[in-house]
């Protein structure tokens, strides 16, 4: 390290100038020697540490899992709250290919949900059947809330015939559970 | 991670490496500590302890004017290197790295346990405290008679002084650091200069510098 040097003036007797007060500070020792040993409580300290990075990288995947849950789970909040109308001129392409190929709702949403179950399906077959129970507590309880959800809007959309938007919901609540199943079991491949 | 560290053995290679001439020798085994730290070896990691802490504990002691404060910090700017240490692209010196995260690691510190009523009053330091020094002229035959004096200054001053005279740092950089104009930060400069002056003035050092010499 460099010691600035302070600029020499004119001392008389024993007057501590600019000058030695230089010289004391350039002999400075570097170096002082602590009494106590730091070393073990640093190698405690890091070794804590250590042990604590697993579990923030377990609370660091919950979280994006936990936000994308939370996210459908306030899509069919405000869907349930709302009661939105339907909107012919606005109807998406489920429902086109619905009315274009006179297939009953109800048909497609058995065809839909078929369709879920056999993808879900693939998925556990690729992560080697794994079982729910193993995933953590909060994780398990997420899961069950979007699939409680896909169900309460299967149930609703058998009484509720040319429902589009209730349509479209059940399809992005799949796909929701989908993503959070296979992002899971990618973070958890031990299970 | 490494298992249980053989310390005496660590230190005394430290020392068989750093005791020679070959300075580049040393140089590469730092480098070679370095990376191998990165890796998560902690016998590396010692190493670098070893080597430094020395170092870091007289900046911690000189900034925090307690000892028992210094021990503290140093312990803890080792921890946060432990941290950190993937961070140091080798764009500086290792040491010269080291310093400055030292450095604000004190200044976290004093932060931190800044007393509560001079947050409240916002009192600045009124000078040094001459009849209850922080530390005890007397009480430590280590210290130079330098480090006595500069461990009874006031905090503001005694942190720019230490900063300045003795880390090298620049005006500018300090006045970023502790968050204060670079006026003030020549000013307390000043001060820290003159009030130690007078304080050593007053205690004679010279007569007793000159007598150390002679001696």
């Amino acid at each position: 390290m460099s010691k600035h040097m302070p600029q020499e003036r004119i001392i008389s007797n024993n007057e501590v100038s600019d000058k030695v007060l230089a010289e004391q500070i350039a002999k400075l020792p570097n170096e002082m020697t602590p009494e106590r040993d730091l070393w073990s409580g640093i190698e405690r300290a890091i070794n804590h540490k250590a042990q604590e990075i697993p579990k923030l990288k377990q609370s660091n995947i919950f979280v994006p899992s936990a936000w994308a849950a939370s996210i459908a789970m306030v899509m069919l909040v405000s869907w349930f709250t709302f009661s939105p109308s339907i909107n012919e001129k606005g109807s998406p392409a489920l429902v086109k290919t619905q009315k274009e190929s006179s297939v009953t709702q109800g048909q497609l949403v058995a065809f839909m949900q078929e369709n879920f179950q056999q993808q879900k399906q693939t998925l556990l077959v690729s992560y080697g059947q794994p079982t729910v129970d193993n995933l953590p507590q909060a994780m398990q309880k997420e899961l069950k809330q979007l699939a409680d959800a896909r169900e309460s809007i299967r149930k609703a959309l058998l009484t509720d015939e040319n429902n589009a938007d209730l349509l479209n919901l059940l399809d992005f609540t799949q796909q929701q559970e989908l993503k959070l199943l296979q992002q899971l079991y990618r973070q958890y491949q031990v299970i | 991670m490494d298992s249980q560290i053989n310390k005496e053995t660590k230190v005394i290679d430290g020392q068989a490496l750093f005791s020679g001439s070959n300075r580049h020798r040393a140089d590469d085994s730092e480098q070679a500590w370095i990376a191998q730290a990165k890796q998560g070896s902690q016998s590396a990691f010692y190493q670098l302890y070893e080597k430094h802490h020395r170092q870091i504990y007289a900046l911690c002691w000189r900034m925090l004017a307690d000892k028992d404060s210094a021990e503290d910090v140093c312990q803890e700017v080792f921890v946060v290197l432990w941290q950190k240490i993937n961070n140091f692209r080798g764009e500086s010196k290792f040491s010269t790295w080291l310093h400055s995260v030292a450095t604000n690691v004190v200044l976290g510190h004093l932060r931190k346990h800044k007393n509560w009523i001079q947050r409240v009053f916002s009192i600045e330091d009124q000078g040094p405290n001459l009849a209850e020094p922080s530390v005890d002229l007397t009480d430590d035959s280590t210290l130079t008679i330098l480090d006595q004096h500069i461990a009874r200054l006031p905090e503001r001053a005694r942190l720019v002084f230490v900063l300045f005279a003795v880390e090298g740092y620049r005006h500018e950089e300090i006045s970023k650091m502790l968050k204060m104009a670079v006026g003030s930060s020549k000013s307390q400069y000043h001060r820290a200069r003159n009030l130690l002056k007078e304080s050593l003035t007053a205690s004679d050092f010279i007569s007793i510098d000159e007598e150390l010499n002679h001696e």
